[in-house]
């Protein structure tokens, strides 16, 4: 029995299409209202669905076409937040980097009526998709709280609220990304505690997705993290965080990144698939699951659905080895 | 007397609005095929100009070339060094900025003349007194992503060290009298500590003002090792996390101390009277004379509005505390 092994999925975001890239452009110089932008987001959205299926990704994600960036979106929503001016992330990318300037608030639940709008048009599941705490605060700058620790826990409720809405909503699976986790080891300890308040009576299967960072700094100590599946940027490093397993076995489930998102090309199936052959030597095949090692919202439309394919097709060649290997 | 003032590596490359903006549209434009290396070029130019000029209309005392056309720290030496070329995509330490890993494959080749270029244009550009800047060589070295030529880590941060002599030759040649060493990995690698004093033996040269620079990192745990490099300043975070320096800058008895007291990396501002008295504590264990008050960091982790009033903070502390009537 093979179709419940190694189910697939992707990390978040997808390529914006042409036609959305330039009315959020439009959107900014007030050029397009807020309701023909929405519109064009919900449509992407669809068809974003539309592809995943085609593919045949097991488990589905928005694509997150209504977000800019990760942090942004939500301290756009949030009382307490500024957003602060441009600050480069790299190359030519900039960003709004947010300013926690108050006490902060969720006013309204900021993810799930696109969680909602998403799962209608799928029988898949559909991931809930939110930041975690110590993300939300990392990469903002913090000019209200008098320590990084108390701006993470008030975050951290805020979460918790979210999230609890996305699993009322029907979301079986709620991923808390902590991509800024190993920002500082040192403060691994309040990244867990904040977790803790997020995920506390969750009935989800909680995920976190953590990428390009020391996590042979934070590990084992990561294994902590309250959530059931850590969901591990893999392919650009090579695999060698997997040796980090060979000394502190690794107790959770492993999305595991089969697929460089920084990279133009495509992996080859037989690249993609060998990632992962590596990773199933440290977690059985119901608990690993194959994806791109992060979002692709860098990637052209055309990029995502190459290295989609090339991680379904992957893992079609695992399955049918697992399939001829006697249980 | 006034103390003086500096700033620390690159500043934002864009502004607000759209006419702040043009070195994101050239870019564009240049990535699309519609203006040429040129005109892109121009831009750059154009771009350095304003930004020096901001730095000195602040009433910064000694400015760089604000690295307007540097993609990260190492991108100007990983695309002109031979052996070594930019590899995999990693964030700059605990930063949510990210920077090209170099993967060294043969023994590192350079002219020297990396920055030449850059640092004759700001040359001519700048009023204020110039610096040029270079990465240390603990920090390439250990940010490799991967080196398939040297068999050690003391091989690889030496090999480093002598290209670095090399541009800082180059730089001389041109003209630079003072050289920034942007070196964080000695304070965040501490146990490299005498491996690093070794490789700053390699470019040390006592007719240039040559000045490592320590930020993300408090000092703490090398602070005194910091005061035997053969370097003529040490620079020091003393302002975005705790830190015992304080207590400790008599080490310093020769070298100029570069005291790191607006934060490059938080929009909240200081006040002058912050900033100056942060230089107040530091006047009890520094001579004025071989004090110089500095961001913590580069100001490119800031928008570029919060970078001239950070400007604008140190100045106005460094001119308060010499008594000069300062403007809020």
């Amino acid at each position: 029995m093979t179709d419940n092994v190694l189910l697939t999925t992707t990390v978040g975001s997808f390529g914006k299409p042409e036609y959305l890239t330039k009315a959020r452009a439009q959107a900014a110089r007030k050029k397009l209202g807020a309701a023909e932008l929405e519109e064009l987001e919900r449509k992407a959205t669809a068809e974003w669905i539309r592809r995943q299926e085609d593919i045949g990704l097991d488990i589905l994600v928005d694509g997150e076409m209504y977000r800019g960036d990760m942090v942004a979106y939500f301290a756009e929503r949030l009382e307490g937040f500024k957003i602060g001016g441009l600050v480069r992330s790299y190359g030519n990318r900039y960003y709004h980097k947010p300013v926690i300037a108050g006490k902060v608030a969720r006013p309204t639940p900021m993810t799930v009526s696109w969680f909602e709008y998403a799962q209608s048009l799928t029988s898949k599941p559909v991931k809930g998709m939110l930041t975690g705490p110590y993300t939300l605060l990392d990469w903002s700058y913090n000019e209200a709280y008098p320590t990084r620790r108390d701006a993470v826990l008030a975050l951290a409720e805020i979460v918790r609220d979210e999230a609890r809405d996305l699993e009322r909503a029907g979301a079986k699976y709620i991923q808390i990304d902590e991509p800024a986790i190993h920002a500082r080891p040192e403060e691994i300890e309040i990244a867990i505690e904040a977790m803790g308040i997020v995920t506390a009576g969750l009935s989800a299967k909680t995920i976190s997705h953590i990428c390009y960072g020391d996590f042979a700094a934070i590990y084992p100590q990561v294994l902590d993290l309250p959530v059931d599946q850590l969901d591990l940027a893999m392919a650009n490093y090579g695999y060698r965080w997997l040796e980090l397993f060979d000394r502190n076995p690794f107790t959770k489930e492993l999305a595991i990144g089969i697929v460089d998102v920084h990279a133009h090309e495509t992996e080859t199936v037989d690249v993609a698939a060998e990632g992962i052959r590596k990773g199933l030597r440290y977690v059985r095949p119901e608990k690993l699951w194959p994806h791109p090692d992060c979002g692709l919202k860098t990637r052209t439309v055309e990029e995502c659905v190459e290295k989609c394919v090339a991680v379904v097709e992957a893992t079609k060649v695992i399955r049918k080895e697992l399939a001829k290997v006697p249980a | 007397m006034t103390l003086k003032t500096t700033v620390i590596g690159a500043y934002p490359k864009i502004g607000e609005g759209l006419d702040g903006q043009e070195l994101r549209r050239a870019l564009h434009r240049h990535d699309r095929g519609e203006i040429g290396d040129a005109d892109l070029d121009k831009v750059f130019d154009e771009v350095t100009r304003s930004a020096i000029g901001e730095i000195e209309s602040a009433g910064i005392d000694v400015t760089n070339d604000a690295q307007i056309r540097w993609d990260d720290l190492l991108s100007p030496f990983t695309r002109t060094w031979s052996g070594v070329e930019a590899g995999p995509l990693e964030r700059f330490y605990d930063n949510n900025t990210y920077f090209r890993q170099p993967v060294i494959s043969g023994p590192i080749v350079t002219d020297g003349k990396s920055l030449v270029r850059d640092y004759t244009f700001a040359r001519g550009v700048a009023k204020a007194q110039l610096k040029a800047t270079m990465p240390g060589p603990l920090t390439f070295a250990t940010l490799a992503s991967r080196d398939d030529h040297f068999s050690s880590i003391e091989d690889r941060v030496l090999a480093v060290a002598d290209a670095t002599a090399r541009e800082i030759a180059g730089l001389k040649a041109a003209g630079a009298t003072m050289i920034d060493i942007e070196d964080p990995a000695v304070v965040a690698s501490p146990k490299h500590i005498e491996l690093a004093r070794e490789a700053y033996g390699r470019f040390a040269d006592p007719d240039l003002a040559i000045t490592l620079v320590t930020y993300f990192f408090p000092a703490d745990a090398v602070l005194e090792s910091l005061a035997s490099f053969p370097v003529a300043a040490v620079g020091i975070d003393v302002r975005s996390r705790d830190t015992t320096a304080f207590d400790r800058l008599d080490a310093f008895r020769t070298q100029y101390v570069l005291l790191g007291v607006v934060d490059a990396r938080n929009t909240r501002l200081e006040t002058a009277d912050e900033v100056a008295r942060y230089a107040e504590r530091a006047l009890k264990l520094v001579p004025q004379e071989r004090l110089v008050l500095a961001t913590t960091t580069s100001l490119e982790y800031l928008p570029r509005d919060v970078a001239r009033a950070k400007l604008a903070a140190l100045v106005a502390g460094a001119r308060l505390l010499s008594g000069e009537k300062v403007i809020a």
